[in-house]
């Protein structure tokens, strides 16, 4: 064991020259920017002229900016609507097609995973196109039904645009946990669900008293993931509305986006993106903490 | 060893992407990404090579929204190239306050090269007197409308604000949408907001705010304007959900039939090239507003393009040949031909290349204009810019 320890080993100084390109990268494209970006986000900076040093400036006007705070509002709500409509619902898809129909599973799979091979750019365009309220599928099947009432502006109007917006990330999302939870529900030990339903057991409590405890460790990956992925989304909010109509679907990505390149706010743009990992790291962290306490997942 | 080889093709991909050796002129431009676009540069640069085979060109080319976040990155970092594209307004004076532009004043005082282009173009170049870019071509906002659809209807094109309204009522009750309009990236809205406002108070205000005139002000002109469109928007004659609209999707409603007006750009008339058969594109100017204070003759137009020379350029000489070169009548002509766009040389926007419509606008519209006011949004400093359209997202209202 000693010797493994040592610098010395040459075993280890091959393991280290192997790990040398991936950690040079990593220096360069993460670690790097992220220590400029916090070192810019002391400045304003136009991106022509010099920069003006501003101390703490741009974070006191980070805390005064209600445009921030309710764009991270937002971000909550759709790392909230992923949880749900991402990783419970497909959860509960996994299993129908796992232990329900394995029959089909194969060929639901596929359609499920269709949206997660498809760029997320183009699947903002083609909701644009779902969306729009005159030539639009989303009015036309309501018109059809019927519930011309129910016709609107659904980009357009800033009580429904961040909601349509949500809407099309969880039908782009879904796929990928349901792949997932499919590899994660299919290693649970036949025997288990066998012992269950000697004892009377039925899909509701299969699913809820071994499913569940028996794939903690996915269930807690995929749930980080989704809540990462929520706290940066960008693609799909950029491309369907751009944050707009005033502001009523902002996320940070996209706030920050503008600050950045349409105003060329560069050092508030920084403060913004600084935060933003911070926050993300936190409730990345708080996340962990909390399904490891809760007993999801058995060992870690 | 691999590794060494690696350094060394490193090494070599890092040498060739410096800046040009001496005796080079390095060349940025954005026409890239759209044919006709790239179709002009070809041909300015292969001419420019037959005529000045001495001077060498390090060209670098980038589509309009890419080539802006690098311009701004090479200017930010120190590297900037010699001869480049810019848009003028903000975005160049950002570089000029930064000290990086080099004055072009002495060599447009030669050879009447300053008097080949239109003064109030060369104006939306300049700052605190001097010209720091020259304007390549300019942009004019009129209504377009489909001569075809409006004989069929019996409408006809209004010439007072009131008469506007009027012709919109009886649009709309006929099932059509009077003004198609896609405000998702909140220009569109903006023009609205502008000639209103040009013809209410005057023109000029744009100017004062970017030449930082303490006593400027939009006044209460501004909130009527506003008024205004908030008024257009609740009485249903714009499209629904039109601020999640793209510009791309109005245009399918006005080429479509389904919206009858457009307030937009010149643009509009390559726009309209892919309208189906029977539609024959029209353009009337923005009406007159009763009792308003501003030269009613006034023509919302900007420059939308300029080359400028970096202060750090070190054959001053060559980059001002490469300018006058671009903006030569002959190559300025060709660029109407291809792209239809009026250009801010004199002369240059002929009848043969810029087509019967664009030579209306330009022989006519434009020479009667009291004054050019350049858009709002392009002349006003990038984050000014950003608040200014998000209050044409928040005036329409709700649609």
């Amino acid at each position: 064991m000693s010797t493994s320890k040592g610098f010395g080993n040459s075993h280890n100084r091959a393991a280290l020259l192997f790990l040398s390109p991936a950690f040079l990268l990593i220096a360069a494209f993460v670690a790097y920017p992220v220590v400029y970006a916090g070192w810019l986000s002391l400045f304003s900076w136009d991106g022509a002229s010099a920069p003006i040093f501003q101390g703490a400036g741009n974070f006191v006007r980070l805390a005064g900016d209600p445009i921030f705070w309710r764009a991270l509002g937002r971000n909550l709500l759709v790392a909230l609507s992923a949880m749900v409509f991402q990783v419970f619902l497909a959860l509960c898809i996994a299993y129908c097609l796992v232990r329900i129909v394995p029959a089909f599973s194969r060929i639901f799979l596929f359609f499920y995973l269709v949206p997660v091979m498809v760029s997320e750019i183009c699947i903002g365009l083609l909701w644009r196109f779902m969306y729009n309220p005159y030539f639009g599928l989303v009015n036309a099947a309501f018109g059809a039904l019927g519930l011309d009432g129910l016709k609107r502006g659904w980009l357009g109007e800033s009580g429904t645009a961040f909601s349509a917006v949500v809407v099309v990330m969880s039908f782009t999302y879904l796929g990928l946990y349901v792949l997932l939870f499919v590899a994660a529900v299919r290693s649970v030990p036949e025997s288990v669900y066998e012992a269950a339903e000697i004892d009377g057991a039925g899909h509701f409590t299969k699913f809820f008293s071994i499913t569940i405890p028996m794939v903690g460790d996915a269930v807690r990956a995929n749930s980080l993931l989704a809540i990462i992925g929520s706290l940066k989304t960008f693609s799909l909010v950029f491309v369907l509305t751009n944050g707009g109509p005033n502001h009523a679907s902002e996320v940070v990505s996209t706030y920050l986006y503008k600050m950045g390149f349409g105003s060329f706010e560069m050092g508030y743009a920084a403060t913004i993106g600084f935060t933003q990992m911070l926050l993300t790291a936190i409730g990345a962290w708080l996340v962990f903490r909390y399904l490891k306490r809760a007993g999801v997942g058995g060992r870690t | 060893m691999g590794l060494k080889r690696l350094l060394i093709a490193g090494a070599a991909v890092v040498l060739t992407a410096l800046p040009a050796a001496a005796g080079e002129l390095s060349f940025w431009h954005a026409y890239a990404g759209q044919q006709d676009k790239v179709d002009f540069i070809n041909f300015a640069l292969d001419e420019f090579a037959k005529v000045h085979p001495d001077i060498k060109l390090d060209v670098v080319a980038a589509e309009q929204s890419a080539y802006k976040t690098k311009l701004n990155t090479a200017m930010a970092s120190g590297n900037p190239p010699d001869v480049f594209y810019t848009l003028p307004g903000g975005f160049l004076n950002a570089f000029v306050n930064g000290g990086q532009m080099y004055a072009l004043d002495a060599d447009l005082a030669k050879d009447g090269w300053g008097d080949s282009f239109l003064e109030s173009a060369l104006a939306q170049t300049s700052k605190d007197g001097h010209a720091y870019a020259v304007p390549v071509d300019v942009d004019s906002v009129v209504f377009w409308y489909d001569k075809a659809l409006f004989a069929e209807k019996g409408w006809t094109v209004p010439s007072s604000y009131d008469e506007l309204l009027a012709l919109a009522e009886t649009i709309k009750g006929e099932g059509v949408v009077p003004f198609a309009l896609g405000n998702k990236d909140a220009w569109p809205a903006t023009f609205w907001f502008q000639y209103l406002e040009m013809r209410l108070k005057g023109s000029g205000v744009v100017s004062s705010f970017v030449n930082k005139d303490a006593k400027a002000t939009l006044g209460d002109e501004a909130t009527k304007a506003l008024e205004h469109v908030a008024a257009l928007s609740s009485k249903g004659y714009f499209p629904i959900g039109f601020n999640g609209m793209g510009d791309q999707e109005a245009n399918m409603l006005f080429l479509n039939g389904q919206a009858a007006m457009m307030l937009n750009g010149t643009w509009q008339i390559g726009a309209s090239a892919d309208a189906p058969e029977g539609f024959k594109l029209g353009y009337f100017a923005f009406p007159t507003v009763k009792d308003g204070a501003g030269d009613q003759s006034d023509v919302l137009a900007g420059v939308a393009a300029t080359f400028g020379i970096s202060q750090k350029a070190e054959n001053k000489a060559d980059a001002v040949t490469l300018l006058k070169f671009l903006t030569s009548r002959q190559v300025m002509t060709k660029y109407v031909e291809l792209r239809k766009t009026m250009v801010t040389v004199k002369d240059a926007t002929t009848e043969a290349a810029a087509g019967p419509v664009l030579f209306d606008i330009s022989s006519k519209l434009m020479a009667d204009a009291g004054h050019l006011d350049p858009f709002y949004d392009t002349a006003m400093p990038p984050a000014a810019t950003n608040i200014y359209q998000h209050l044409l997202h928040i005036a329409p209202g709700r649609a």
